[in-house]
Order: C-alpha cells, then structure tokens, then sequence
C-alpha cells in the first residue's frame, strides 16, 4: 500500500499571547512535538484525541492552511510542507477539506449553488448552476436546494453540502474535520455513510479527525491517536481497538457510552 | 404538609408559541426521589422545553396552554409568579449545557456558589461558604479555596462544569433538571462528569431529570427513559427494558442509530425517513383533533 | 431523504409595513425631489430681494402675504424657496462626501483587518491620530487651508471622517477573517485577495450602507455648521447653514427664518440615521 502523505519529524508550535512579556517575543507552545507517519492511499485514516491533543492542528498542515515550523510533508512524493500560497494553489484541488461547524464554513451570504459552484470554476471543472446540482444530487440533496441560502438548511444538510463542495472538484484527499460532532444521531449516521459510499466509490483518502472511538471504529481503516502532540497509538482501527498499546488509547475507548447496558462502566477508570 | 411520594409530576403538558405551533404535546412523568429520568430525543423534540417549564425559565413567546407541574406536590401553575420563583428556587437546580457562558465572567467562583445559598436558602455566609468548599471537594477540585477565588476563564470546560455540578447540588435541592450537561465535554471528561453526578445524586438522594441526545449517555446513567419526538411522548420505560426490549420503533431506531461495537459490519443506520414521516403524519392528525376539540 | 422534509421553505417576510424604514424614506424622498426640480417648486428665485417685503410671517400668521409661504427674511427672500434650494447642496455634499469617507475608509479597514501586521499597524496609528483632533475644528481648519466652497467643504468631511468607517470595518473584517468559509475559499483556490472581495466584503456590507447613510446624515450637519460660520460656499447660495445662521440674530421677531431650516435639517439628518440602522436590519438574511 503506498502512502498518500508522508510526514517527517513534523513541528509547529504558536506564540502564547497569554505569558508575553512586557518587552520581547511571547513564549512559544508546541502543539505539534515532532512526529512521523504516513497516511495510506485510498483509505479512511481515523485521527483521534483530545482537545489540545493537536489533532485539528495536525489536519490544518496536511491541507496546509497552516504552515509547519520544521519537518516534511510529503503529498504524494512532493514536498508541500513549505510551499508557499501561489505555488499551492494549482495543488489545493486534490486537497479538500470539510469543517466542523457547516454555518461558519458555508458563507452566509452566498445561495448554495455559488458556495459549490466557484471553487469549481476556479480549476476550470465547470461551474455552472447545473453542475453544483449535479454535486447536491451526489450527496442525496434535490436540486430546489441549490436556490437556498446556509441558515435555511438543517444541520445535517448544510454538512451535505460541505460534502458536495469538497468532492465536486473530485480530489484526491479530504480532510473531516469532526463533522458530525454538532448533529444528532439520525443525521450523523446519514453523513457518515454517505462519506463512506463516497469515498469507496471515487477512490478517495480520507483523514477522518474525531474524539468518538465509537465513531472511528465503524468509518475507518486506520487510526492515529494523539496526545498533547505525539503519537501515542497507530495502526489498523481492529488492531488498536482490540490491542491498544497506550493508557491514553485506552481510557479513551472506555470513556465511550456505548447504547447497552452496562453496569460496571462507572467502576472502569 | 403531607409528604408527596413523588419529586416531580408532569401530567399533560402542552406548551406552544404564539402562533399555535405545539413544542409539547400532552407529555407526563413523574420522577421519584432519588431517581435519574433521561428526557432523550433529537434537536427540536422538546426535550429541554420540559425541564424549562419545571423551572419556570421558558423563553419569553413560549407559554404553557394546558396541563400540571407539581414539584413535590405542590402545584407550581396554580402559584403567583414571585411563590413560584421561590419555591422552584428553593427545591430545584439547573446544571446547564455549557458550562463556557453559564458563569458571569466577571465575578469569582465563590461569590457565584455562596451568594445564592445566602440569598435563596437565607443561610448564614460562613455556612454558606462552608457548604460551597465541601461541595467543591466533593466534585473532586484540588483546591478549592483557590478556585473560590478564582475568575472562570482561568479554569477549563471540565471544571466548570464540576464548579456548575458543585453550585446545583449545593443547597440539597429535591430536583435537579441536567440539561445536556456533557455535550461540550470531551469523551473522557464527560465519563468524570457523568460519574460525579451519580455519585452525588446517590448520596443525597436527589431525583435528577437528565436531559440528553445520546442514547449510549441514556443507557449509562439513567433508571428511566422518557423517549420524546417533536414533543410527544414516544416510549416511557424503564431503561433496561428500553434497551432489551425496546417497544416503540422509535426508539428502536434511536439506538440503532448510535454506534455501537455490536455489530461492525452493518452499515451507519439512520432514522428511517419513512418512519419519520408515519410519526409526523400521526401528529398532525393529533394537532387537528387537539385545535378541533378545543373549538 | 429523511433530513430533506425537516427545513422550511425560503420565505419572504411580508409584514406590517416597517414604519422604521419608510417614513425616513420617504423624508429624503422628498428633500431629494426638491433638490431635482427646485427651479420648478420653488415659487421664488431663492436670491431675490425685495426690501418691501422683509420679514413677512408664514401663511398663518396675520400679515402674511400669498405666494410666501412660509415668510420671508431680512432681506425679503422666500425662505421656502431658499430651503427648496438648500437641499440641493445639502445632498450634493452629505452624497459625495459621504460616499467619498466610505471608500477611502472602507478600504483601509479592510485592509487592516484582514492582512493584519505592519499594515494593521500603519493603518491603526493613522487612525488615532486622526481621531485625537476635534472633528469640527478639523473642518473649520481644513477649510480654511483649502479656501471656501463646495468643493473644499466635501474634501474636509472626506479627509476627516474616513476614521469612523475605518475602525469599525477593521473590527468586523477581523471577526469575519477568523470565520470558517475564508479558509474554505482558500481550500477551494481562492487567492487571499479574492477571499476579501468576495467573501468577506458582502458579509460586512450591511454594515457599511449603514455607516454610509450615517455619514450622510453627518454630512448634512458639517456642512451645516460650516455654513454656519460662513466658511462653506458664497453666503449669498442658499444652504440651511447660512440660514440658521441669519435666522439667530431674528430670532425674536422672525422666528421662522430660523425654525424651517432647522426643522429640515434635523428630520434630513434624524432620516439618515434611522435608514442607516433599518437598512442594516433589511440586507442582513440571518437577520430577516
């Protein structure tokens, strides 16, 4: 299985503004700590933590809207790590990604059509109203929604729509970043599996972040966890769920309420 | 007075906006000292809409049309605003959803937990201050004189929400409504949330109306399950048998819809649309007959 | 599917007419139609003297005369058609300077907010300084530096009040750059240029028609104020300044040679600010 991304000795670190001095540069918190791993091609890779563990950190440099402070970021054999914005933008169409709150993310000023539609036009994909149609037909969306503005979705349907904007331009990588952290149960098993079906289906890699196990286990082929900026678990999800190698792996997988009964779970750490 | 033997019975309550649009319809409940009741349901089911009438906090163009609220026997819609108020505030507390807006920023932690103990309970300072240090013990705080004195931004979500748990069973109220109080947290930190609320709800046998959207939180804490779906009352169990034998289809699919280790291989399950729909049907035949009925 | 039944349809809202923003409307409605065709309203040429007919009352007082409606001044001009004539430099100012101070400042505030940085900082101090001199005085200064005129009374409240729309856009550009759907615009190839003009700017619009039709109102007043002590265009044009200003010495005995002007000139500048704060409510869906 070849790797999609290979990412070397990566580190980032922002500027405290909390502790700045007086006089001089703030004090820097490293966020991520140096960490290696590649991310295989055609498969949904599962990255799981806290918050502050750097995950959505970690995601933001794969899609490069952040630039790491050292280290590699190979995307598909080419160093995007520290390309700068003209040289990525030719690249930003096989790189995708799909936000955790759909209403900050949708502009709330453009119909639904245009948000699908422009990113489009730009790589010269089309663009047309008919084409961002044909985007929401993909995602299980009636072409009436193209004429809608964000706020008069659901919640489920504006992160349909996040969907649509991303595969429209069929890239070759999407970043999910907790998609489906703000839906209820009915909506988030609807967008789950419509990712799913759409990721099996054109062939995509997916890095698919979230703080629910429960979630991850049923999506993924893969799965990172994170703490506080390393690495602390990897591997295939049976293989880590089934033989988790670090503490933080597993009061993680026990923290989870899972729908049965269970009256032991409180006595577990 | 003759003791009630239940905290809490809700009997029929419809609540509705201005413009006749139902968020209730007919639901009851009752709730037992000591007992956990989830309230479970999808966004705009309702489910917040009943601990916020029990506490006399619904929005302002949202009124109760028909039905009873007796906290502890006593009728609380058959009371003057200002007895109302004070009897809500003297046997039930509120641990909110977000624990990042529900402290006024501006004023220390102790003054938030002390002043109401003063003011509502008519309990001495030094008592009062007193209670408010133990209690933030209890909830597992380090230091809880240092975090008395604290402003909440210095502390994290998951403190908050303990110094909110500590504030709300403070005054050893009979009813406490948990309004979706881990939502924001994360996994881990929501396990110590749930676990406190346990821990305390069972040492002061308080009854606790849980508030919640996750049916695997539902399976955790609770004895009793009210399922509700846009303000009706779908299933009422108690909660093993919700989840051996689960009655309504509803429900069925509410814990269908979680994901669970069972069985990996089937596929994400949403809510059938089709159920969705014979559900809605149902409730618009009901509202006509409602409307109809009180012509 | 399931979720596609729950959402309401897209639905204008068609409500009791909203007095907030059509009575305003309707005032500058008017003092617009009287700055167009001010020849043909106005029943007298607004410069004609007539010594044997100073200070009549208007038409209901006795003494008055047909034909003058609301009275004459000291030197026997209509004063209704000097306030039909007034308008029309009113407008041409509080429209050309206030949109002028919108531009200028709406684009350094852009700017500000959204590359931050040395920018933000070149951009801010200018701003601080600019606001450490008292506005009027500014004018008063500037006018006198430039010489008198329209010309000069539009450049002044251009060069003064760009401040105003500056600091507030810089703040909203800010709140907005953090917004999710910028980095999502980058994510789909858009240059970061493109991410302001297009994404950023028509959230923040709202609030410069607001500020816009604000400054307009403000316009009306400095350039009143200016009349008023005689440093905007010839004292001989008509401009509700210049009357206000002759009005004050009459006051006891002609009354309405001050009253009208200022009754226009409060409810024009009164109309501006309403409009301005309706008009942000009317563009805004999220709002509506």
């Amino acid at each position: 299985m070849s790797a999609l991304f290979s990412v070397r000795d990566l580190r980032l670190s922002f500027p405290d503004r909390a502790h700045k001095p007086l006089f001089g540069a703030a004090p820097r918190n490293e966020v991520l700590k140096g960490f290696s791993l590649d991310i295989p091609e055609g498969q949904i890779t599962g990255i799981v933590g806290e918050s502050g563990s750097g995950k959505s950190t970690f995601g933001r440099v794969l899609v490069r809207l952040l630039e790491p402070d050292s280290g590699q970021v190979l995307f598909d054999g080419q160093e995007i790590g520290h390309l700068g914005e003209a040289a990525l933008r030719p690249l930003r169409r096989d790189l995708q990604m799909i936000f955790q709150d759909p209403m900050s993310s949708l502009n709330p000023r453009h119909r639904v059509w245009r948000i699908i539609s422009q990113p489009m036009k730009r790589y010269g994909r089309g663009g047309t109203k008919s084409d961002a149609i044909a985007a929401l037909d993909k995602v299980g969306l009636p072409p009436a929604f193209a004429e809608r503005y964000p706020h008069e979705l659901s919640g489920g349907q504006r992160q349909r729509v996040g969907i649509a904007r991303a595969i429209a331009l069929e890239p070759r990588f999407i970043l999910a970043d907790e998609i489906v952290s703000g839906l209820d149960v009915s909506s988030q098993a609807q967008v789950l599996s419509l990712l799913k079906d759409l990721a099996r289906d054109m062939g995509l890699t997916v890095a698919f972040i979230s703080h629910d196990l429960s979630v991850i286990r049923h999506l993924c082929d893969n799965v990172i966890v994170l703490n506080h900026g390393e690495i602390v678990d990897h591997g295939p999800v049976a293989e880590v769920f089934e033989r988790p190698s670090s503490e933080i792996t597993k009061t993680l997988l026990s923290a989870i309420p899972l729908p049965e009964l269970d009256a032991g779970w409180f006595d577990e750490p | 007075m003759k003791p009630h033997a239940h905290t809490l019975d809700v009997i029929k309550l419809n609540i509705a906006l201005p413009n006749g649009r139902r968020l209730l319809r007919d639901v009851s409940l009752t709730l037992e000292p000591g007992e956990v009741r989830a309230l479970v349901g999808e966004s705009g089911a309702g489910k917040s809409m009943i601990g916020k009438s029990v506490l006399g906090i619904l929005p302002p163009n949202v009124t109760i049309t028909e039905g009873e609220i007796l906290l502890e026997g006593q009728h609380l819609n058959m009371m003057t605003p200002a007895t109302r108020r004070k009897t809500v505030a003297q046997s039930a507390a509120l641990i909110p959803q977000d624990p990042l807006t529900a402290l006024n920023p501006v004023r220390k932690i102790g003054p938030q937990i002390v002043d109401p103990l003063v003011r509502i309970q008519g309990w001495s300072r030094s008592d009062a201050e007193a209670r408010a240090l133990d209690l933030l013990d209890r909830v597992h705080i380090r230091d809880p004189k240092r975090v008395m004195g604290s402003y909440p931004h210095e502390l994290s979500g998951g403190m908050r929400q303990r110094v909110l748990i500590a504030a709300a069973f403070a005054p050893s109220p009979r009813l406490i409504v948990a309004d979706e109080p881990t939502t924001a947290l994360d996994v881990t930190v929501q396990k110590q949330i749930l676990r406190l609320i346990r821990e305390l709800q069972q040492e002061t046998g308080t009854a606790v109306l849980f508030v919640t959207h996750d049916m695997g939180v539902v399976a955790k804490i609770s004895q009793k399950v009210t399922v509700l779906f846009a303000g009706k009352v779908m299933e009422d169990a108690p909660t093993p048998e919700v989840f051996t034998n689960p009655r309504h289809p509803y429900t069925r699919a509410l814990i269908a819809a979680t994901p669970s280790y069972a069985d990996l291989d089937r596929p994400f399950s949403p809510v059938p649309a089709a159920l969705i729909k014979d559900l809605h049907a149902r409730i618009a035949q009901d509202d006509m007959l409602y409307t109809g009925g009180r012509r | 599917m399931a979720d596609t039944t729950t959402s309401a349809p897209r639905a204008r809202r068609i409500g009791p007419v909203n007095l907030r923003l059509w009575l305003p409307l309707l005032w500058i409605a008017l003092v617009i139609a009287a700055a167009i065709f001010a020849p043909l309203l106005a029943p007298h040429d607004p410069l004609e003297q007539d010594l044997m007919l100073e200070r009549l009352p208007p038409w209901f007082i006795a003494g008055s005369e047909p034909g003058y409606w609301l009275g004459t001044d000291s030197l026997g001009r209509d004063v209704l058609s000097r306030m039909i004539y007034g308008a029309r430099i009113a407008l041409i100012v509080s429209f050309t300077a206030a949109l002028a101070a919108c531009v200028v400042g709406t684009a350094m505030g852009l700017i500000a907010g959204f590359y931050g940085g040395w920018w933000d900082r070149v951009i801010s101090r200018l701003v601080d300084i600019w606001m450490a001199f008292p506005p009027v005085l500014f004018a008063v200064l500037l006018v006198a530096v430039l010489g008198t005129g329209l010309g000069s009374v539009i450049l002044a409240i251009a060069v003064i009040d760009w401040t105003r729309f500056a600091r507030v856009i810089r703040a909203e550009t800010m709140v907005q750059a953090r917004m999710d759907y910028v980095d999502s615009a980058r994510i789909g190839g858009a240059r970061r240029m493109t991410a302001l003009i297009s994404e950023i700017l028509p959230n923040i619009l709202p609030s410069v028609i607001a500020l816009l039709t604000l400054e307009m109102g403000i316009a009306v007043i400095v350039e009143a104020i200016l009349s008023f002590v005689n440093l905007s265009i010839s004292s001989d044009d008509p401009t509700w300044g210049a009357m206000i200003a002759e009005g004050r010495g009459a006051i006891h005995f002609a009354w309405w040679v001050l009253l009208f002007p200022l009754i226009s000139l409060f409810l024009t500048v009164l109309s501006f600010s309403t409009l301005g704060e309706g008009l942000k409510r009317h563009f805004d869906p999220v709002l509506q």
